[in-house]
């Protein structure tokens, strides 16, 4: 089968090929995907780049690709929730990456039906901002009527945040440039600012969540902008204490400017790993097919031309998911 | 001849729907069914006991698939209870609903049946359903081996042509509102356990222009 494979560390023209390989084989816990359609996200690009490589090392070559929709083809022996011909869709565990390819092999676990009323292409674009999103939102137990800030709107995670916090009755702030204004407003934020323009932290003075999805300084800001005892969820700042603890950094401490910002405060921080998740995946499925949630998807690019969906997305300037169509 | 702005369009429409049901009678069972076949019609003793043989009651929980598009079809059922869909996935994943089928409504991929061919078909449970399952095969034999039975057969397929027809007429020429209170009628209910997209589908319209035709509707 062809895949699109992660020969080094480096620039994509040199580090990514399309290159003929063997079809995986399935663990008795895995269905096999015949893929339709994949999509990119930033953790791909900083992947080829290497500067995961210490954190998540990859061997040569891998191919590449974590989100994924298709046809199961084949299922592994202990496999009951899943049958031959199931249109699914999933965010492939961390050890099972390859979904750039015509098949990738998956713990059913991982795996869930896709909704009815979109295309491949369309849920292909779902699985790790949907999960992300909502493993986020949920674990600062977002409800009607909190005051939400997610960063960068018209993002992949972003454009999913917005509509997963207003499904759940939330009021949401977001920020995003002036060329965007007027489509996340559509997504449904209360209040869209236009960070060109306008200073968020002198618009937002009483958040009860700040979603944090751009790091350095505004994880930091962040604390300006929550209410006494509001929250902050990351998924780009640094690692909260119990987060570090389990992954067996006993020393480690929060940042200063962080501490100080929970005391100010009395708030909460937490940052969020994704965790592929099935089950989650169907929760998701159901949000699409009652249309409380949109894909969004900024281009789809064939399969022969991968390398240059990855120049896009490092471009930075995509609304939205970018999506690969493979079959 | 039904035609938008005929005030009797919907009259119309209902009558061809009526001419559906042979008799009033609530099928549960089998037996039901035959009494049902027999109303219009004799059938033999050993019609019946073939029938018997050839079929099943089975319950089947919600949310479960029956038959699947590009697998093999040896199954036909007739709804006691509950509620099946069909519908068709397209090439690029979004499924079409082809068919509802509550209770006295048959349901099967005929298309796959009378080919020979892998279904085009998918038909799932929306809600825990109660059928009566024929191996399409020995129900087809049926014809050969108890010739009366064609009559009964042949009416069912007159009303299912007259069904279909219906529909394709009503999809060219009523307005996506007047064709969403028509499935209303047909279906009172249906919406307590179908997703709007299936809804959607079945009459042609995008979730959009559901939920507003829903809107205007609740107003009136």
């Amino acid at each position: 089968m062809k895949a699109l494979q992660i020969t080094q560390y480096g620039d994509f023209k040199d580090s990514l090929a399309i290159n003929e390989v063997s079809k995986p084989t399935i663990k008795a816990t895995d269905v096999l995907i015949e893929v339709r359609a994949t999509s990119i996200n930033p953790i791909d690009k900083i992947l080829v780049l290497g500067y995961l490589k210490d954190m998540l090392p990859i061997p040569f070559p891998s191919i590449a690709g974590y989100d994924v929709s298709g046809v199961v083809v084949e299922k592994g022996a202990e496999v009951t929730n899943f049958e031959i011909g199931d249109l699914v869709y999933s965010r492939v565990p961390g050890d099972q990456m390859g979904t750039i390819a015509e098949y990738v092999s998956v713990n059913s676990e991982a795996v869930s039906k896709k909704p009815g009323n979109i295309s491949f292409e369309e849920a292909a674009s779902i699985p790790l901002v949907g999960l992300t999103a909502v493993q986020s939102l949920e674990s600062v137990g977002i409800k009607e009527n909190d005051k939400v800030l997610i960063h960068a709107g018209s993002g992949g995670v972003g454009s999913f945040a917005i509509q997963y916090a207003k499904s759940k009755g939330a009021y949401v702030y977001t920020t995003t440039s002036t060329n965007n204004v007027a489509w996340v407003k559509a997504l449904g934020a209360d209040r869209v600012i236009d960070y060109k323009t306008e200073d968020y932290k002198t618009i937002v003075k009483d958040a009860d969540i700040v979603f944090d999805t751009l790091g350095d300084i505004y994880t930091t800001d962040a604390f300006k902008t929550i209410k006494e005892g509001g929250k902050v969820v990351s998924i780009i700042g640094a690692l909260d204490e119990e987060t570090a603890r389990n992954f067996g950094m006993t020393e480690y401490k929060l940042p200063e400017e962080l501490s100080n910002g929970i005391k100010d405060k009395n708030a909460s921080y937490k940052y969020i790993f994704m965790n592929p998740n099935g089950a989650q995946l169907s929760l998701i499925k159901n949000l699409i097919e009652d249309e409380k949630i949109k894909p969004i998807i900024d281009k789809v690019y064939p399969f022969s031309e991968s390398i240059e969906a990855y120049t896009h997305l490092a471009s930075g300037r995509a609304k939205g998911k970018i999506v690969i169509k493979i079959n | 001849m039904v035609t938008k702005g005929d005030s009797n369009w919907k009259q119309l429409y209902l009558l061809g729907l009526n001419n559906l049901q042979t008799t009033n009678l609530i099928v549960t069972n089998l037996e039901d069914l035959i009494k049902k076949i027999k109303s219009n019609q004799s059938l033999s003793q050993e019609a019946e006991e073939y029938l018997y043989s050839i079929s099943k009651k089975t319950t089947f929980p919600k949310g479960i698939t029956i038959i699947r598009q590009g697998q093999n079809v040896d199954k036909i059922y007739f709804v006691t209870e509950g509620c099946l869909r069909s519908y068709c996935v397209d090439k690029n994943g979004k499924e079409h609903t082809l068919q509802f089928a509550i209770k006295n409504w048959w349901m099967s991929d005929y298309i796959a049946i009378h080919n020979h061919e892998p279904a085009t078909l998918t038909v799932e449970t929306l809600k825990e359903s109660n059928v009566i399952e024929f191996d399409a095969k020995k129900l087809n034999n049926i014809y050969t081996l108890f010739p009366e039975y064609e009559t009964f057969q042949r009416h069912s397929l007159e009303r299912h042509v007259v069904s279909l027809h219906k529909r394709i007429l009503n999809q060219l020429q009523l307005t996506a509102s007047e064709r969403y209170n028509l499935f209303l009628e047909q279906y009172p209910k249906i919406d307590q356990y179908t997703r709007n997209y299936h809804i959607a589908s079945y009459l042609g319209i995008t979730q959009e222009s559901l939920s507003r035709i829903r809107v205007e509707t609740a107003k009136k």
